[in-house]
Order: structure tokens, then sequence, then C-alpha cells
């Protein structure tokens, strides 16, 4: 019983993994251009951080732990900004991963 | 003095709208403010403040002066203007816009103290990727004594490919001509482009050694 209740408690203390969402955009070719993507995403309460690659036509957003963006809202988001949103996925992958591999594309 | 008093009411509103910076185009994002001025060799000098309550609209207010390359004409405008995106294309590495706009306005022309009503509309059709860069603007204004047009050609090409957050480095040949007695012929200008965030500026000299610039905030 000791036992089991010291499982729980540890599967309780596991904090929810936060999601990255992965957006491929269309247009994305200048950034000055792309400002409005992050400034409209971290607008959203349950963004964390932002990450926009020209190169790799990504736009990616980690959401805090618990929490998602819908798929409409993110569409919304690029839309307002002047962009189209041609695929969403979603991972566990840490966004500083994708950073740092966006990161060493550019060395 | 008149135009003297124009120039620095353009100065402290620009001034006004500088603080709150923090990205900038004639449309940026919806929710977005651009900030503009333009030097144009001596011949042109404009500045503009647009809102966009969307991406496809905005509006806000100009200030546009001309001098003829003879020294025998001024044009002093201060307008309010729509602008308008009425086509994008986002291609998987392009990006291609058709812009219009249209507005109304007050004119001095430097012969008197009296009050022009001035109208306006133009256009502007636009190609770029990561490393090249094509644009054709054209810049109507009308009133019951004068009108012209300014016509501005840009084609740029980038040393490299810039990404999101870095420095992002063009070279832009410019061609620009005006109508109704301002200048006569095709004026040229190369100009290095820099831009990174929401800040733009763009300068260098045209065929005659006259300087060119352009600054532009998105925020």
């Amino acid at each position: 019983m000791r036992t089991a209740i010291l499982v729980l408690m540890a599967l309780l203390a596991v904090p929810v993994s936060a999601e990255t969402i992965e957006m491929k955009v269309n247009g994305l070719v200048c950034g000055f251009c792309a400002q409005g993507i992050e400034k409209t995403l971290r607008k959203n309460p349950a963004t964390a951080d932002v990450v926009v690659s020209l190169e790799e036509h990504l736009v990616a957003v980690a959401t805090r732990a618990g929490q998602d963006i819908p798929d409409n809202v993110l569409r919304e988001a690029l839309t307002s900004s002047g962009y189209d949103i041609k695929a969403i996925t979603r991972s566990d992958t840490p966004i500083e991963d994708i950073r740092a591999r966006l990161a060493s594309h550019e060395k | 003095m008149k135009r003297l008093k124009r120039r620095v009411g353009v100065a402290l509103l620009l001034a006004a709208a500088m603080p709150g910076l923090a990205a900038a185009k004639p449309i940026a994002f919806a929710h977005g403010t651009t900030v503009m001025a333009e030097y144009g060799a001596g011949t042109m000098e404009e500045a503009q403040v647009f809102y966009a309550p969307t991406y496809k609209l905005s509006a806000g207010l100009g200030y546009l002066a001309l001098d003829s390359e003879d020294g025998g004409l001024s044009r002093d405008i201060v307008y309010g203007r729509v602008n308008y995106l009425f086509k994008r294309w986002n291609l998987e590495d392009a990006q291609g816009n058709v812009f219009g706009w249209g507005g109304i306005g007050s004119a001095g022309t430097g012969t008197d103290d009296s009050e022009l009503f001035t109208w306006n509309a133009g256009a502007q059709f636009d190609y770029e990727t990561r490393r090249f860069y094509a644009s054709l603007k054209t810049d109507y204004f009308d009133s019951s004594s004068f009108s012209h047009r300014i016509d501005t050609l840009q084609l740029g090409v980038a040393p490299y490919k810039h990404e999101f957050s870095t420095l992002a480095t063009w070279f832009v040949v410019q061609g620009r001509q005006y109508t109704g007695g301002i200048q006569s012929g095709t004026e040229w200008a190369l100009l290095l482009r820099l831009f990174k965030r929401g800040a733009w500026i763009e300068a260098g000299p045209t065929t005659d050694g006259k300087l060119q610039a352009m600054f532009m905030v998105n925020f």
C-alpha cells in the first residue's frame, strides 16, 4: 500500500511536459515583414517561446506546461500577420533543440 | 515660414510616434504601426505614419515636399491616406504583393498662402525572394493647379540569405521619374539597404552625387 502511494505521488509529481507546435509557413522571405508573426503569437497567454526560421519556412511555438493553442487560433494568428500555414505538427521536442538546430545551419 | 512650420510639425509627429516603436511597410500586420521617412536627393522629402487594423488595410497621415530641379517649383502636401493590400501571393520561397492607396489632403505651392485641395492615388507591385527583390511604385497627386506623378522602380540583390533575427543586407538599384515639371529624365541611385527585426534603413548616392535615403520602422 505504501509503495503504491509512493508510486502515485511520484507520478503526480512529474510536471506535464510542455509542447512544441511547429508550423510550415509559405511566404517567409523577409525578416522585417514577418515581425508580426512573433508579436501576435507572443500575445497568446499559452505561448512560452517563439522561434521563426526563414530557411526552414518554420514558425515554432513552445506552449506553457499543460496548455495548448488550438489550430484555428494558430491559423488566425498567422493570417492576421499576412501569411499562410501549410501544416501544423505537435511534438515534445524542446524549442531550445529547434533553436540550436537552426543556429547550427546558420554557421 | 509656413513651410518650415509644416516641416517642424511633421518632425514632431514622428518624434511623438517614435518612443513606442518596437517593430514597419504601408501595411505591416494586424494592429501594427509603420513609420517612414524619406529624403529623395534634394527633390523630395516624405514622411508617413500608418496604423493597420488588419493585415490588408492601413490608414494614416503623410507629408510630401517637392522642389523642382531648377528651383522654380515647390509643393508642400499634407494628406490622409488609406492603403489596401489587393493581393498577396505567399509562395514557398517567395512573396508577391499588389498594394493600392488613395487619399485627400491640402497642398501649398509656395506662390502664395493659399491652400489647395488635393487628392492622391497610387499602387505598388512587389516580388521578393531571400536573394532578389523587385518593386514598382506609382504615386499620383492632383489639385486644381497642379498634378504630378512619381514612379519608382527598385531592383535588389542580397549577397547572403538573412535570417529572421539577423541583419539583412541588400544592394538596390533605384530608378525614379517625376512628371509635372518637377524633374526631367530618370534619377538613378545605388542604395545599401539594411534591416534587422523591425528597423529598416537604406541610403546611397544618386548618379548626380546626391543623397537618397529612407528609414522605416514597424511596431
